[in-house]
């Protein structure tokens, strides 16, 4: 008698794509194994795609259903679930287009699914309760430079050279679907989710280098030198982070030491 | 009749119906407050760190008790236990304290491919040797019982040696585990491939169903028979009632939940059909009394 091992690794086999595999542990009684085994490896695909359709909406409405299903099947092969949690079946579908897709017409689809798992990742992070800026202008100039803020974990940024956010604002819901140029060049963009749900705003791209420079725990002076921001972009950028709610701590480090 | 939204949602998941809640209802459970006992959520749903349905439930647990089920953890694969997946259950359950928690007696994932779905094990010794020793790990983690589904087959294994309700009895006794008797499983099992579902109710360990589910399925045709498909996407038809009548008969007023995954109606449908099972449970009573 064929071990529990065995008959689970026929089975596998059986919903990779291989029902005879399992053929003979499947009692005869009329119907055919491979109509049974069918069902499961029905239920299996469609449980992959429905969770990654689930986490690209604006990726399938844009590429429709059946050519989603194809990018859905090759994608299970190459990245197979490996949880039981279906949240992270869609965690690769971004770096699978950028090498499947990269000398189609459809180049920009790994970027757009980039930023839809931005979103997805947003969407259940947990939510600080945010910080006011008057702590921040409270600073002396010097311990401005040297403060290092701690931003909401729902926050992403995502550097795109398509623009993806037009396409990902066309395609909501209650939006048309209308084409977007896509020679409208590159967007840069902040990811977060807070108690009204996702928020997705565009910045430019030292703004979005020096969100993420903060997010690396690097001091404002130094985020600010590095990204190469605009000292005039500076309120903006801040403002922004602080207006929607995205700031959530400061650290001043003393002279000569790390931030406390 | 059901019973109300209970001001005191911390206590024990009452004798009454239930109902299984998706995101797509949890502003209307909130603001209609359906009269049901308690409500249902797949425990995977709620592994995050934070975001707005994890709020939501927040919300819904205040008003009704709840109970966790799991859909993921596949404790009968041959695969190592999850412990990761472990730990995040972990966590859910002491973070919304719920009075039940429940998963399946299935297998899900092989050398690490999980196929996200709940797949049948074969009813051997060496079968629920292996499931009794992986629910006692489970137990010995959370630190509390918890309670084993069968399953909706779609096959039945050439090497199974034990009927489903001899392999469950089993599980019980050596696991110490509660059991979760899904009334409409065991109705497509009996077409499927060809359970006795009296006989599987009757065989039962009595003190073991805590919890009953029901559901709605599909028809299939293959050939010139009929397969039934689990998929919880329509109201409980009548032969299932009638099979829970014969459960309830059996173990009494169990706790019972409407489960409603596919084409979701209003969640009026979900609570209409809540009642029926608490009129039929009131029934019960009636008779005992």
């Amino acid at each position: 008698m064929a071990s529990l091992p065995e008959i689970q690794a026929r089975l596998a086999a059986a919903l990779r794509g291989a029902p005879c595999a399992a053929a003979a542990d499947v009692l005869d009684d009329g119907i055919e194994a491979a109509a049974r085994l069918a069902v499961y490896r029905n239920n299996a695909r469609a449980m992959f795609d429905g969770a990654l359709e689930r986490t690209y909406p604006v990726l399938r409405r844009r590429v429709g259903e059946d050519y989603f299903r194809q990018l859905a099947r090759g994608y299970r092969v190459r990245f197979p679930s490996r949880s039981g949690d279906l949240h992270w079946v869609g965690e690769h579908f971004a770096r699978y287009l950028a090498e499947t897709e990269a000398s189609t017409g459809y180049a920009w689809l790994a970027e757009l699914a980039a930023l839809e798992w931005a979103c997805e990742c947003a969407f259940i992070a947990a939510h600080e309760s945010p910080m006011e800026p008057r702590e921040l202008l409270g600073l002396a100039p010097d311990d401005l430079a040297r403060a290092r803020l701690r931003l909401q974990s729902s926050l992403h940024c995502v550097a795109s050279s398509w623009p993806v956010l037009e396409v990902w604002r066309a395609n909501q819901p209650d939006a048309d679907g209308h084409a977007v140029d896509l020679s409208n060049g590159g967007q840069c963009v902040l990811v977060s989710c807070g108690p009204d749900g996702l928020e997705l705003a565009e910045v430019s791209r030292a703004g979005l280098e020096f969100t993420r420079l903060l997010q690396s725990d690097a001091p404002l002076g130094a985020a600010v030198e590095e990204s190469g921001l605009d000292l005039a972009e500076l309120p903006g950028v801040l403002g922004r982070l602080f207006a929607g709610g995205l700031v959530t701590g400061i650290a001043v480090a003393t002279a000569g030491s790390n931030a406390a | 009749m059901s019973s109300s939204p209970t001001a005191n949602s911390s206590g024990p998941v009452p004798a009454g119906a239930g109902i299984g809640l998706r995101s797509a209802h949890h502003e209307a459970l909130v603001r209609e407050r359906p009269a049901v006992g308690w409500i249902e959520v797949h425990t995977e749903n709620y592994f995050h760190d934070g975001g707005p349905h994890l709020a939501a439930l927040e919300e819904a647990r205040e008003i009704y008790p709840l109970s966790l089920h799991g859909v993921g953890m596949g404790l009968g694969s041959s695969d190592p236990l999850d412990r990761t997946h472990l730990a995040h259950v972990a966590r859910a359950i002491a973070r919304f304290e719920p009075t039940l928690v429940s998963e399946h007696a299935c297998w899900g994932s092989h050398a690490g491919e999980h196929f996200n779905d709940l797949l049948p094990l074969p009813y051997t010794e060496e079968a629920v040797a292996h499931l009794a020793a992986r629910v006692i790990q489970v137990q010995d983690v959370l630190g509390r019982q918890i309670l084993i589904e069968n399953l909706s087959c779609y096959l039945a294994f050439s090497s199974s040696r034990l009927t489903e309700w001899e392999f469950l009895a089993a599980l019980v006794e050596r696991s110490g585990c509660g059991l979760l008797l899904d009334v409409n499983n065991a109705y497509v099992n009996s077409v499927n491939v060809g359970l006795d579902a009296r006989a599987f109710i009757d065989g039962l360990p009595s003190g073991a169903v805590q919890e009953i589910h029901l559901a709605g399925h599909t028809r299939r045709r293959v050939g010139e028979r009929t397969l039934l498909l689990d998929d919880h996407g329509s109201r409980v038809p009548e032969a299932v009632w009638q099979l829970y009548d014969h459960a309830i008969r059996r173990f009494g007023a169990v706790p019972t939940l409407i489960e409603w995954d596919t084409n979701l109606p209003e969640l009026s449908v979900l609570a209409e059909e809540a009642a029926q099972a608490g009129n039929r449970m009131e029934g019960v009573r009636g008779l005992a009394a």
